[in-house]
């Protein structure tokens, strides 16, 4: 039987890619995230600096930078922040957020996380935030579930 | 840029109608663009010299999705012919570099990409860096809200004047017919709106596209043959910083300065900008790091807040800039392109015409 | 109040040295027209395609342009295909089992050229034959699923895309084979 479709009636079809990563780490990323696995924080020096997250290489001369790597925060402040009201599956969390470059203290630059202040109207630029740590920690980014306000919510 | 470099000129270019979502495939709606600029341009296909193609096959959800792209370029008998993983603008940049060998004088250049079928906020993330930023899912319109959020504590811009950018460029882009978003919108009613990322509101940011843009490369002698007011490319560089956020001042555009001053834009006034600015806060920072004044009329098109065929915008606003010049009559214009988050690396080219 | 390193600290002895991540990207493609119409025919028991007027190349699934004469192909260039034509190239793949994948036996893949007008169907299931009799130059018939089981979910716009869910592959007809000589130039 013929099709009577209605021409503008659009056809749709889904394909997923999926492949499952397996990265080595080197001297630098490694010793990071294992120190998140073991609840620290580390930075690399560069020159007068302390990079976090640490880079491989000096990003003006373009040296390496090697181990070893330096302790930092766990506390911080937030430098610029970004409310997201509606979490992507891809998200570290299931409710508002926010995304924000923190500045560890002892570090001189920020790294990216988020931050779970509970509604927009607790964040600010400036205000000091420490991790919340999973319980169980495998040496990944997200060991750090994400950052709260210190002391507590404003 | 070296007085010893061969001039060339575009003296070609076609759009596709950006749309939210094509029913046609990449290639399909790419095969008249192409079309198009051959016939804009005189020069019969089989004569092209190079062909440079930017697209990424992330965003077709495709692997080699861009040599699918060359049946729109009619590849046989065999051409020459290169691939960037990045937006046109890129493989714009690549012909240019190949025509300043002597033995070939015409280039075709396109860019082209689907944004509707994937999830661009899914897609991006897995394009930064693997250990520190793809396992947070950091998406554009956030790094972007990070940006944005710096300029406004810099004190650098209001959120009125980004509306005020939303509202300009939709109204300019009513007279863009491969613009997607355009019309006449309150600066107040845009305000009134909530944020979708905080400080960034709907219209700060750049509509989802399908879309394609085609342009075609010729050296003097060509160009002078076939075109009556061909666009000369009298400056081009592109500069990337780091990438990692936290290592960038995100309130200023470094590698925009350095690819301006490499570019020459400096060097006389420029009387029209098309910049990709994909978010409104993006503009101000573009148009400091380039020097533009007051005077400079910027994205006359709508530019990517109007249509953002990812992979195609960047060229898209060289093909305008040049069309500024080949059909508006125009003297110096520019056109600038963007990869990356928060305007990590940036590509400017600056147009002349014939005085 | 100063903050506390975690409490719950886990220290192990080894060194973190790798770090596994699963990605996973969903597309949700529209058909194009010219596939929107070769799935009703495949609904139908029916092969179409478009044949370009210059150089009269067959594409199998339309694709709405010659690539060759580069000029734009629709409707008009529509035709019918005949649905049995011979083996040209085969593989057998011997399934290696990586994220994904599906099969366990061995599985054939085959290239058929199918009768005038002509056309060419790719990655092909050679079904109601063990796979190390499969041959170039064997004479093949396709196989339908019944009118009633058909469906063409998986028929999109890319390349190669799965027909199985209405034309389930190709079976021998028993017919003589076919010398490679007439189809050599047509092997993919």
């Amino acid at each position: 039987m013929c099709s009577t479709r209605a021409v503008t009636e659009l056809q749709a079809t889904t394909h997923t890619i999926e492949f499952p990563y397996t990265r080595t780490l080197g001297p630098v990323i490694g010793p990071f995230l294992t120190g998140l696995r073991d609840g620290r924080i580390l930075g690399i020096r560069c020159r007068d600096r302390v990079l976090v997250p640490p880079q491989e290489y000096d990003p003006e001369t373009g040296d390496a930078l090697e181990p070893p790597l330096v302790e930092v925060g766990p506390a911080g402040t937030v430098e610029t922040w970004a409310w997201v009201s509606e979490p992507t599956r891809k998200h570290p969390l299931d409710r508002p957020f926010a995304f924000a470059l923190v500045k560890l203290d002892g570090a001189d630059t920020a790294m990216v996380h988020a931050v779970d202040a509970g509604s927009i109207d607790a964040m600010r630029t400036g205000m000091r935030v420490t991790p919340r740590w999973r319980a169980e920690r495998k040496g990944r980014i997200d060991d750090i579930e994400c950052f709260v306000p210190e002391g507590g919510a404003a | 840029m070296a007085s010893s470099l061969k001039d060339v000129a575009i003296i070609g270019y076609a759009q596709a109608r950006n749309e939210r979502q094509a029913q046609q495939t990449e290639v399909q709606f790419l095969f008249p663009v192409i079309n198009e600029a051959l016939e804009m341009s005189k020069i019969p296909r089989r004569e092209i010299g190079f062909t440079c193609a930017g697209s990424c096959d992330y965003l077709s959800g495709q692997t080699f999705a861009f040599v699918m792209n060359l049946e729109a370029v009619g590849a046989w008998p065999p051409i020459t012919e290169s691939h960037v993983e990045m937006d046109g603008a890129w493989a714009l940049y690549e012909a240019w570099v190949r025509l300043q060998h002597e033995d070939i004088d015409t280039a075709l250049v396109f860019g082209s990409g689907k944004s509707s079928p994937g999830v661009p906020a899914e897609i991006y993330p897995l394009q930064t860096d693997p250990y520190t930023l793809t396992p947070l899912g950091v998406d554009p319109v956030s790094f972007a809200a990070l940006q944005a959020r710096a300029l406004l504590d810099a004190g650098k811009v209001t959120e009125r004047q980004m509306a005020e950018i939303a509202a300009r460029s939709r109204r300019d882009a009513m007279k863009n017919p491969y613009a997607q978003v355009t019309g006449e919108f309150d600066v107040d009613e845009l305000l009134a709106q909530p944020y979708v990322t905080a400080p960034l509101r709907k219209h700060d940011l750049p509509p989802i596209s399908d879309g394609a843009c085609a342009v075609v490369l010729a050296t003097a002698d060509k160009a002078r043959e076939v075109c009556e007011r061909p666009a000369w490319i009298r400056g081009i560089d592109h500069r990337i910083e780091a990438h990692q956020p936290g290592l960038r001042d995100l309130t200023v555009s470094t590698s925009t300065r350095l690819a301006a001053e490499g570019a020459g834009v400096g060097d006389r006034p420029v009387e029209v900008a098309e910049l990709s600015a994909t978010f409104t806060h993006q503009e101000p920072i573009l148009r400091e790091a380039l020097g533009l004044g007051d005077d400079v009329a910027v994205n006359p098109s709508g530019g990517a807040l109007a249509a953002n065929p990812v992979m195609a915008v960047g060229l898209a606003r060289i093909a305008e800039a040049a069309k500024q010049i080949v059909e508006g009559g125009r003297s110096r214009t520019l056109g600038h392109a963007t990869s990356g988050m928060c305007l990590q690396q940036n590509l400017v080219c600056v147009l002349e015409g014939d005085s | 109040m100063t903050a506390a390193k975690s409490d719950t600290a886990v220290t192990g002895d080894e060194p973190v040295t790798m770090m596994e991540y699963f990605m996973s990207l969903t597309y949700t493609d529209v058909v194009s027209p010219p596939v929107v119409r070769f799935r009703e025919a495949l609904m139908e028991g029916r092969l179409i395609a478009q044949q370009c007027p210059k150089c009269h190349l067959v594409y199998v699934p339309p694709k709405g342009y010659c690539p060759i004469d580069t000029i734009e192909l629709d409707e008009r260039n529509e035709i019918q295909l005949a649905d049995r034509g011979v083996v040209t190239n085969y593989t057998i793949v011997t399934p290696v089992q990586y994220y994904g994948q599906k099969e366990t036996e061995p599985f054939v893949r085959a290239s058929i050229l199918l009768d005038p007008p002509g056309g060419m169907l790719i990655l092909q299931d050679i079904l109601d034959i063990p796979t190390d009799e499969v041959r170039a130059g064997m004479r093949v018939e396709a196989v339908w699923a019944k009118p009633g089981e058909r469906n063409v979910d998986e028929v999109g716009n890319r390349s190669g895309s799965a027909l199985e869910g209405s034309l389930r592959g190709f079976r021998p007809t028993g017919e003589p084979d076919v010398p490679a000589d007439s189809f050599s130039d047509k092997v993919w």
